[in-house]
């Protein structure tokens, strides 16, 4: 009789204890309407798509917390996985309209607005007539720029240090009672204060395309533009990691626009047109009291004859000079070392 | 206040001074400075490779290197200057007073002066290149009889004006580019920084290869030479590298009857009625 009361109780408290549980783990997915972490959180789970690619479909869950899709659910952009095992998977489309209101017009939130931007930009697939272009597949969607940022918050309430200022979410707090809101709208605000990727970063994403020989003879484009972005004092900043240098972007983008907003620099409207550049050299933070002389210098150059044959010929010049110099005192050199260890054997036979 | 002994006898063996605590403080900034500039400048010139990350990295990266190059940079620009003032009132003292005293110093006078400087490269240089390859090539067994500055030397020393100006000058036009391009065309910063860059280059590669090889690593000094920290060179190097000027300083200072054999002649023999420029018939 007493094993059978102790073991109601065992059973009472550990059903007890496994709804607690649940309770905890409901409460930790809530987010995840879906449950598609339930196979998704495993790190390992990933396929060989047709092309013999591997795909990997693990999403971290603290990571995507912190990046700026966090409030958007999986369904918002996957709207077309119904079951499981999941079937025909379409390419995600940013333009859909996902579950967001956008709080100024009160409308459902959509990234339709980039694709006219993008449409007007030297980076679209149709030309002025609506013609598409050659090689249409060679310019960017979405994705080929673009990844899930995470969110990079700031702080200068007294100094300003990359993370948050505690003093400022207390301020909140008066007025707002959810943390989990007003620890988005800070990150949401203070992420876009400043530039959410480094320099070194948005060379790199420019040089997936600007890179490629094959894209950049195909286009007849005029440089490789990132490598020679390096050879700059800007771009070797850059590589170092240094955020206040101007990156593709300052240069390429007219002033107040989006980049999706980019222009030929052959266009005149564009701030990268011959007689514009000044305009970017000029912005508050880089050179507010240039000379318009100083756009002449060559931010791209390359050793090339006929792209920058002045500065080709200045380097082989010092290639020459240093040469000249260096290998005859070299040969020297070598020749005394030479001739002091047949010295030294000389003298130690005597 | 410290004498300066032309020849220093300690235990038995003689020192010969070669430079002044004064140009040994010069040498030691100029050399320090040029170190600081080539380990912040060249991480930037090879800033893809490993070693120029990691080497940035420990001389506080882009935000503080770039501070420290800039500092180094105003020192020895300021070295360089210091240095011009140095030899020209050390040239107006020693030549300039004399010819005054002795007449009105005309400008062939005054040109004269400057060519008979020891510092200054002349036709003995040639001379003496030319009997160092033969000496090189095995044709000979005689060295060169080096004066008060051998042909390294002098290299060695006129190299840095070349680099001075020419690193120093597209140095401050990159430095001040808003206020350089207001004088002159814009693409006066593309061709700075290839002066900069390259010409640094050159400069290193000749500063730790040659000049290296010639004061610290050759088999005479190996590991280091010490002159430039105590100012005198041994009796021993001085027969090898400045031989006839160490027949003149020992001479002039009274120790005629204990002069080396030139290098490469072993048995003792003290030159007699040695012609001038060439102590050894």
């Amino acid at each position: 009789m007493r094993c059978k009361k102790l073991l109601k109780y065992a059973a009472g408290i550990s059903a007890f204890v496994w709804v607690a549980v649940l309770f905890i783990f409901c409460e930790a997915r809530a987010a995840d309407i879906g449950n598609c972490l339930l196979c998704h959180k495993y790190p390992g789970l990933s396929r060989i798509d047709e092309n013999g690619d591997l795909k990997l479909l693990f999403i971290n869950e603290s990571v995507f917390n912190n990046s700026v899709h966090a409030n958007v659910k999986c369904e918002g952009c996957h709207p077309d996985i119904k079951k499981i095992p999941h079937e025909n998977v379409r390419k995600v489309d940013c333009m859909l309209e996902c579950h967001i209101i956008e709080p100024s017009s009160e409308k459902k939130f959509s990234h339709k607005d980039v694709e006219t931007f993008l449409s007007r930009s030297v980076h679209s697939k149709i030309d002025k007539e609506g013609k598409p272009k050659k090689y249409p597949e060679d310019y960017p969607d979405c994705k080929d720029c673009h990844d899930n940022p995470l969110y990079r918050p700031l702080s200068f309430f007294k100094k300003v240090r990359p993370g948050i200022s505690e003093i400022v979410l207390g301020r909140c707090r008066v007025c707002h009672k959810k943390d989990e809101f007003i620890f988005r709208f800070y990150n949401h605000i203070t992420t876009r204060l400043h530039a959410i990727r480094s320099p070194k970063n948005i060379a790199e994403v420019c040089a997936k395309c600007h890179e490629d020989p094959a894209l950049v003879a195909r286009h007849g484009l005029s440089r490789k533009a990132v490598s020679s972005y390096a050879e700059t004092f800007h771009g070797k900043a850059a590589n170092y990691l240094s955020e206040g240098i101007p990156d593709c972007l300052n240069c390429h983008v007219n002033i107040g626009e989006s980049v999706h907003q980019m222009l030929s620099h052959k266009n005149p409207e564009s701030i990268t047109f011959k007689d514009n550049k000044i305009k970017s050299c000029r912005m508050i933070d880089c050179h507010p009291h240039a000379s318009a002389k100083l756009a002449k210098y060559d931010v791209h150059p390359e050793f090339d004859k006929e792209k920058s044959p002045m500065e080709y010929y200045f380097t082989a010049f010092f290639l020459i000079l240093t040469g000249g110099t260096l290998l005859p005192l070299a040969g020297i050199m070598f020749l005394d070392l030479g001739r002091r260890l047949f010295s030294r054997k000389k003298e130690d036979k005597e | 206040m410290a004498q300066n002994y032309i020849i220093k006898v300690k235990d038995g063996k003689k020192y010969f001074l070669r430079f002044t605590v004064n140009q040994r403080l010069q040498h030691i900034i100029l050399a320090s400075t040029v170190i600081i500039l080539v380990l912040t400048g060249m991480p930037l010139k090879f800033h893809g490779t490993l070693w120029a990350s990691y080497l940035y990295e420990q001389l506080g990266g882009i935000s503080l290197a770039p501070i420290i190059h800039r500092v180094a940079a105003v020192i020895l620009l300021l070295l360089g200057g210091y240095h011009l003032g140095y030899l020209t009132y050390n040239f107006y003292v020693e030549e300039i007073v004399p010819l005054r005293k002795n007449g009105k110093p005309g400008l062939i006078a005054i040109t004269k002066a400057v060519l008979r400087q020891p510092i200054i490269p002349n036709l003995k240089d040639i001379r003496d290149i030319l009997d160092l390859l033969k000496y090189l090539f095995f044709l000979t067994d005689k060295k060169p009889l080096g004066a008060k500055y051998t042909w390294k030397e002098k290299f060695d020393y006129m190299a840095p004006f070349w680099g001075i100006v020419m690193i120093g000058s597209s140095g401050i036009v990159m430095w001040g580019q808003d206020l350089a391009t207001k004088i002159l065309p814009g693409e006066i910063i593309s061709f700075a920084l290839i002066v900069h860059s390259d010409e640094a280059l050159l400069a290193a590669l000749f500063l730790f290869f040659w000049h290296w090889y010639n004061v610290h690593f050759s088999t005479s000094v190996f590991p280091m030479g010490t002159v430039f920290l105590t100012g005198y060179l041994t009796e021993e190097l001085m027969v090898e590298e400045h031989y006839e000027y160490y027949v003149e300083v020992m001479t002039k200072e009274g120790f005629e009857n204990e002069i080396l054999p030139p290098p490469g002649v072993s048995a003792p023999h003290a030159p007699e009625n040695h012609e001038e420029g060439s102590p050894i018939s």
